[in-house]
């Protein structure tokens, strides 16, 4: 337990800033219309001014009272969505197999088991697999190698 | 058309082995993605989109389908071997569950929640047929106002009911209305929160979102994960037998489970998790020995696991009829629809018989080949736990990227899932439900639609939501809901502040 319920007061601070932020943004640029004839501003307003409230209705009782605490793990994270980006921006450049092996290495960097090998053989077995499945099995037109 | 003549039609399109085939694959792999725990049937099925495109909707709809029930099933297994639920929906079946394995009778728990997840959804599949029928014939007489005050009602009930902290389940579903008028306004034209990418103009990409989501939000959360500890082992078949005595506690709880979920499913809103749970309680009050419970009650297991699947069947009703996704998976499923330009509704009984009769039908074949093949097959689920996650997540994320990009052949997608995997992950540790913000994506279109429609015809007046009296139920019943739900917070505010006054003080 920790003094106060942080995640709530981040996270409900976050969410009246962005809805705060899309009610604004969709006054000025989108045109509200009438009770009668709603244009494409009123909706997203009203959802906006909805969220900011919400927002504050969380961060504020959370203030006051006690939370458990949160371990969050940034290290997982960038490298799981790290993988994502090496795939994404490496597909078209590098082609499938580089691009999978790649992403499999970088994924297995926050793994709880240390060594090599295992994860040079994941990377071999997760490239054959996608190749198989998706360039023989479902003949999504994908460049393997990269263009020379 | 009858029910006889629906049932025959859907059997025979059901029963086509380019059909079958999906329906296979589907309640295996949903058996898989339900033992493993980490992975749950919402990630599977966002992971399952992008090959819909391939396959024909009615095949699509029955391998989604499939995989949402059979993970009901493989729930179960590792939520009674090492009491970790592998679905959320699995999770009061470890409550006696794994006891009962302790014994050394695990291979009855297992054998009590197959039995009774076949029975409930059988049940499950007379009431869909019957309310479906009675459903899309009453529907016929809704308008644009009743539409939306129900689905408002179906968010409502969504935030509020069984939740701990319903304002924080509320942000979560305006957040996703929000996400939902991301694209051109249908109405106007408008392009909304575009800023200036040609990729956000058809709005935001429902594969991606629920990729983002669960696939890669799951990943990041269970990367860290050292592996299973406690493997069990080997189940003989012959352990599966249950005692005569077992037997004879089976059948009530089943039917009150199965009844139950029945209902709990089909309201817009309330979902299979909520079902199992209630389920429980109520066959601890109608237990003579109640203290039973908790160390091995095979009504424990039999009444929660009769409800869930019962209400994973169900909930398919106002999926169908109304066109309105009743839970997140549901939500999921309307969008694989609709990637086949499919919109479902009333009409759709009649208009595409294969596609709501062959699902009734799935429903059956799938069931049964559940229960047939699960039971010899325990021993191949049971080893497959013994898989260290590790092994695992590297292939998802590659396929959640292939996934993606199959879609439209976008970079730019694949780059917004690791943005929405970044803000899922960051959700998930605030403990905000991911699950409503998809269901509020599918929905808040859906809404703005019949709202801006029903004011259009009542000529801007807002009290055509009290003056009908299908609209005006589901505004008094949403009415309640949230005034329940306050007055429920006040008191436990009470309560706690009564248990601990020092609070605040530490």
């Amino acid at each position: 337990m920790v003094k106060r319920d942080w995640p709530d007061i981040w996270g409900g601070l976050a969410i009246a800033l962005l809805g705060l932020g899309a009610a604004g943004w969709a006054w000025i640029t989108y045109d509200p219309g009438t009770l009668r004839r709603l244009g494409p501003g009123a909706f997203p307003i009203g959802l906006g001014l909805a969220l900011a409230g919400l927002g504050l209705a969380i961060a504020l009782p959370a203030l006051k009272r006690a939370g458990a605490a949160v371990t969050p793990e940034p290290w997982a994270a960038a490298c799981v969505l790290g993988a994502i980006l090496v795939f994404g921006l490496g597909l078209r450049p590098l082609g499938l197999v580089p691009a999978t092996a790649l992403s499999v290495l970088v994924s297995t960097l926050p793994a709880p088991r240390p060594g090599w090998l295992w994860r040079a053989v994941l990377a071999v077995l997760v490239t054959g697999l996608t190749v198989l499945l998706f360039h023989v099995g479902l003949r999504m037109t994908l460049p393997l190698w990269p263009r020379t | 058309m009858g029910t006889w003549d629906g049932l025959l039609t859907g059997f025979a399109f059901a029963l086509q082995p380019g059909v079958l085939v999906y329906c296979v694959l589907g309640v295996t792999l949903g058996t898989l993605i339900g033992v493993l725990p980490g992975i749950g049937a919402m990630a599977a099925i966002s992971l399952l989109l992008p090959i819909t495109y391939y396959i024909g909707a009615e095949a699509a709809l029955i391998m989604l389908a499939g995989v949402y029930y059979g993970a009901q099933y493989g729930g179960a297994v590792s939520s009674i071997l090492l009491r970790l639920p592998g679905t959320p929906q699995s999770a009061v079946t470890a409550l006696d569950g794994y006891p009962l394995a302790r014994s050394g009778r695990a291979g009855v728990a297992l054998f009590t929640s197959m039995a009774a997840s076949f029975a409930g959804s059988v049940l499950g599949i007379v009431v869909l047929v019957l309310l479906a029928g009675w459903l899309s014939r009453a529907a016929v007489a809704f308008g644009a106002a009743d539409y939306a005050a129900m689905m408002v009602l179906g968010l409502v009930a969504a935030s509020t009911i069984g939740s701990a902290h319903p304002a924080k389940g509320f942000a979560m579903i305006v957040l996703g209305m929000l996400l939902g008028c991301v694209g051109t306004d249908v109405n106007s034209g408008v392009q909304r929160f575009v800023i200036g990418r040609a990729e956000l103009l058809d709005g935001i990409n429902l594969v991606a979102l629920a990729m983002g989501l669960f696939g890669v939000a799951e990943v990041i959360g269970n990367v860290r994960d050292p592996g299973r500890q406690a493997v069990a082992g080997r189940i003989a078949l012959r352990t599966l037998i249950p005692t005569r005595e077992d037997l004879r506690r089976m059948p009530l709880p089943v039917l009150r489970g199965g009844a139950l979920g029945s209902f709990f499913g089909a309201l817009p809103g309330t979902g299979s998790t909520l079902s199992s749970f209630l389920a429980y309680a109520m066959e601890r009050r109608v237990a003579r020995r109640p203290e039973r419970f908790g160390t091995g009650a095979i009504e424990g297991i039999a009444g929660p696991e009769a409800a869930n699947n019962s209400a994973a069947i169900t909930a398919f009703v106002p999926t169908l009829t109304l066109g309105i996704p009743g839970d997140p998976i549901m939500a999921l499923m309307l969008g694989a629809l609709v990637i086949h330009g499919i919109q479902p509704g009333p009409m759709m009984l009649e208009a595409r018989p294969e596609m709501f009769w062959g699902l009734v039908a799935s429903f059956g074949i799938g069931n049964l080949l559940l229960l047939v093949l699960n039971l010899p097959l325990i021993g191949i689920w049971v080893s497959l736990l013994r898989i260290p996650f590790r092994w695992l997540y590297p292939a998802i994320l590659v396929f959640v990227c292939l996934g993606v990009w199959s879609v439209r052949g976008l970079t730019f997608d694949i780059l917004m899932v690791a943005g929405i995997g970044l803000v899922g992950y960051l959700l998930a540790l605030a403990r905000f439900n991911p699950a409503l913000l998809l269901l509020g994506f599918v929905l808040g279109p859906l809404i703005e639609t019949n709202l801006r429609r029903a004011l259009l015809i009542s000529r801007g007046d807002p009290m055509v939501f009290l003056e009908r009296p299908i609209s005006a139920f589901f505004v008094v019943a949403a009415a309640a809901l949230l005034v329940h739900s306050l007055v429920q917070a006040r008191g436990r505010r009470r309560a706690v502040g009564a248990a601990a006054p020092d609070d605040g003080a530490r």
